[in-house]
């Protein structure tokens, strides 16, 4: 059997390791758009912060795999023919598959102000922190107020490099945590050393002699080397129109993953799948559930016919100075019961969203411990036998919870 | 392959097994050396507190697939084919906490090793000793039966027999004589029982 994978991030290695495993006779060939070895994208902040080499990001060494495994470095899958089962490669190179999955990933969302003359950039791949980190003298503007934002600004700071958030929202991580969360938070991120500015937008970058000038729409203006914007990422969809296959708010995929296109797979950033917690498709970009994708897609290759049960957005933010671990949503919905408390001796919050008497959201700050548990309790809708009062002050023991499960 | 099973009903509470488990971590592998060490080996079991005061050993369950692994951004933790025991490299831990919201049993924890690092801590399933020869230090502690180190296959099956016993030993017990305790557990529930009554 001839298997195809475009892609080797988090998808296509989780699938490329299972197939292994699973279908050690498969002939698996990997194309990646990238030159480097497959490397982990979600350390780029940390190779921004001089906390990791270039060479420790590299996750797996294509000479490990045994001869059945053919990897095609920095190689762009150009189209692909679901009729004559064929994927072309931008060199014109064709490669013929029995099964296919593509796992392309995302693309950062660029802002109309981003251009690299102007050393405004994305992080999104390592060429990306490579020039970021060439461009920085000193002073950085990061545009946006997501976790990828707050995880570069603290990448910078590792670097000893003076960084301003500029966001659009009135407090951090609107998307997740609501205000009194986010204030918390905030204190913690400025007593770092990091810069906030909230309730501004980037209008405009300006080129100085030296420096950049960043027009605020308040009609402030900062100085800075360069400018990296974090405003998330959207999936990447362009081959998969391009080839006629489905797509909705990612590609569009069954419960077996399979596209609309047979034998085609879609696993990882670039496909929609079920958030468990919102009830309904949506691309959720997150490195965990990549990898969760990427094994019921290599299972399911094999004709195992296992259902992928869907995810949630979530996700854990931990600095020198805070822990915080998000899952699910905490408002934004009607008819959600919201319980919190914040135990400031302690530093901690705990906070957790019920719909009727199932959890679906939890952001809980500097109590990474039983996190795990309720994000497994949200994933599987199951509901919280306790008093959801005694959890949050955080005097319930985990046995009390697990064992009804 | 051999695992920890544990039976929390037998359970007593001693935290024997926490104590030695972090003895078994540490660089002198001594009890005295140990506690005098500048950074505490931490314990990688635990025992919870129920409501209804039982107690309940929590480690790791070294799952497959494991939500863990598949959570680890650095691939610090990562699966010994061998043995199938999940294990967790420190030195290529960046501590990003991952896994603990990936781990539905809420077993991993952060603390420091060595000087200024700190990095994610979790059972080994005591593959050191388990090379030696021995068995995992947790039970090797454990003096009230609560943790078993077998297949678990085998000794799911044995435990079946053994029930199968025990309820035709019961039928004919309770045929003969009143009722006595099966075990701890159902003894503390009938003592609950009696003080819900009074109250």
């Amino acid at each position: 059997m001839n298997i195809v994978i475009i892609g080797s991030s988090a998808a296509g290695l989780s699938c490329l390791n299972t197939l292994c495993k699973i279908s050690p006779q498969a002939n698996i060939t990997i194309i990646s758009a990238e030159k480097y070895p497959p490397y982990c994208r979600c350390l780029l902040t940390y190779y921004l912060g001089n906390a990791m080499p270039e060479q420790e990001l590299t996750i797996t060494k294509p000479a490990d795999y045994p001869s059945n495994v053919q990897f095609i470095l920095g190689q762009k899958a150009e189209h692909i023919d679901p009729q004559r089962k064929t994927v072309r490669l931008l060199d014109g190179r064709e490669l013929g598959y029995d099964k296919l999955l593509i796992a392309v990933g995302a693309d950062a969302i660029k802002p109309r102000y981003c251009a690299e003359g102007k050393r405004t950039f994305t992080l999104r791949y390592l060429d990306d922190a490579k020039k970021i980190a060439e461009a920085t003298k000193g002073r950085a503007v990061v545009s946006g107020g997501g976790f990828i934002g707050i995880k570069t600004a603290y990448g910078l700071l590792g670097r000893n490099i003076k960084t301003n958030m500029v966001i659009t929202s009135p407090y951090l991580l609107a998307m997740v945590l609501d205000e009194t969360s986010a204030r918390h938070l905030e204190k913690d991120i400025t007593g770092m050393g990091i810069g906030i500015i909230t309730g501004e937008d980037v209008i405009d970058i300006g080129l100085g002699n030296d420096e950049l000038k960043v027009y605020l729409s308040s009609g402030r203006e900062l100085e800075t080397d360069v400018v990296v914007a974090g405003k998330g990422v959207k999936p990447s969809v362009d081959l998969a129109q391009a080839s006629g296959i489905k797509v909705n708010e990612g590609i569009s995929v069954n419960e077996f993953l399979e596209t609309s296109a047979p034998d085609v797979f879609a696993a990882g950033d670039c496909c929609a799948t079920m958030d468990l917690a919102r009830n309904k498709l949506q691309a959720i970009g997150l490195w965990p559930t990549a990898m969760e994708e990427g094994y019921f897609a290599a299972l399911n290759m094999s004709g195992a016919g296992a259902r992928y049960p869907g995810s949630i957005g979530m996700n854990s933010l931990k600095t020198k100075a805070f822990h915080l671990i998000s899952a699910g949503i905490l408002k934004g919905e009607p008819g959600l019961t919201v319980y919190e408390k914040h135990i400031p001796s302690r530093k901690q919050f705990r906070k957790i969203a019920f719909r009727g008497d199932v959890p679906v959201g939890m952001a809980f700050y500097n109590c990474p411990e039983e996190a795990g548990l309720f994000v497994s309790l949200i994933k599987k809708a199951l509901p919280l036998m306790v008093n959801p009062e005694k959890v949050v002050n955080g005097d319930v023991s985990i046995s009390d919870i697990m064992k009804p499960l | 392959m051999k695992t920890v099973i544990v039976k929390p009903e037998r359970c007593v509470g001693c935290h024997q097994c926490s104590f030695q488990c972090a003895v078994a971590h540490s660089t002198s592998k001594t009890s005295m050396g140990a506690i005098s060490e500048s950074i505490l080996s931490k314990p990688r079991i635990r025992i919870y507190l129920s409501s209804g005061k039982e107690n309940f050993p929590n480690k790791c369950r070294h799952c497959e697939p494991a939500p863990c692994e598949m959570a680890c951004i650095t691939k610090a933790i990562y699966r010994e084919t061998k043995s199938g025991i999940v294990l967790l490299n420190q030195d290529r831990c960046i501590n990003c906490g991952m896994c603990a919201m990936a781990c539905p049993f809420a077993v991993v924890r952060y603390y420091p090793y060595i000087l200024n690092r700190e990095a994610a801590h979790k059972c080994d399933q005591c593959i050191d000793r388990q090379k030696e020869g021995k068995v995992p230090a947790c039970v090797e502690a454990c003096k009230a039966g609560a943790l078993l180190f077998d297949e678990v296959n085998k000794k799911m099956d044995e435990d079946t027999e053994k029930l199968a016993s025990l309820i035709y030993l019961g039928i004919r017990q309770r045929v003969q004589e009143p009722d006595t305790f099966s075990s701890l557990i159902a003894y503390k529930q009938q003592l609950n029982e009696i003080r819900r009554r009074q109250s």
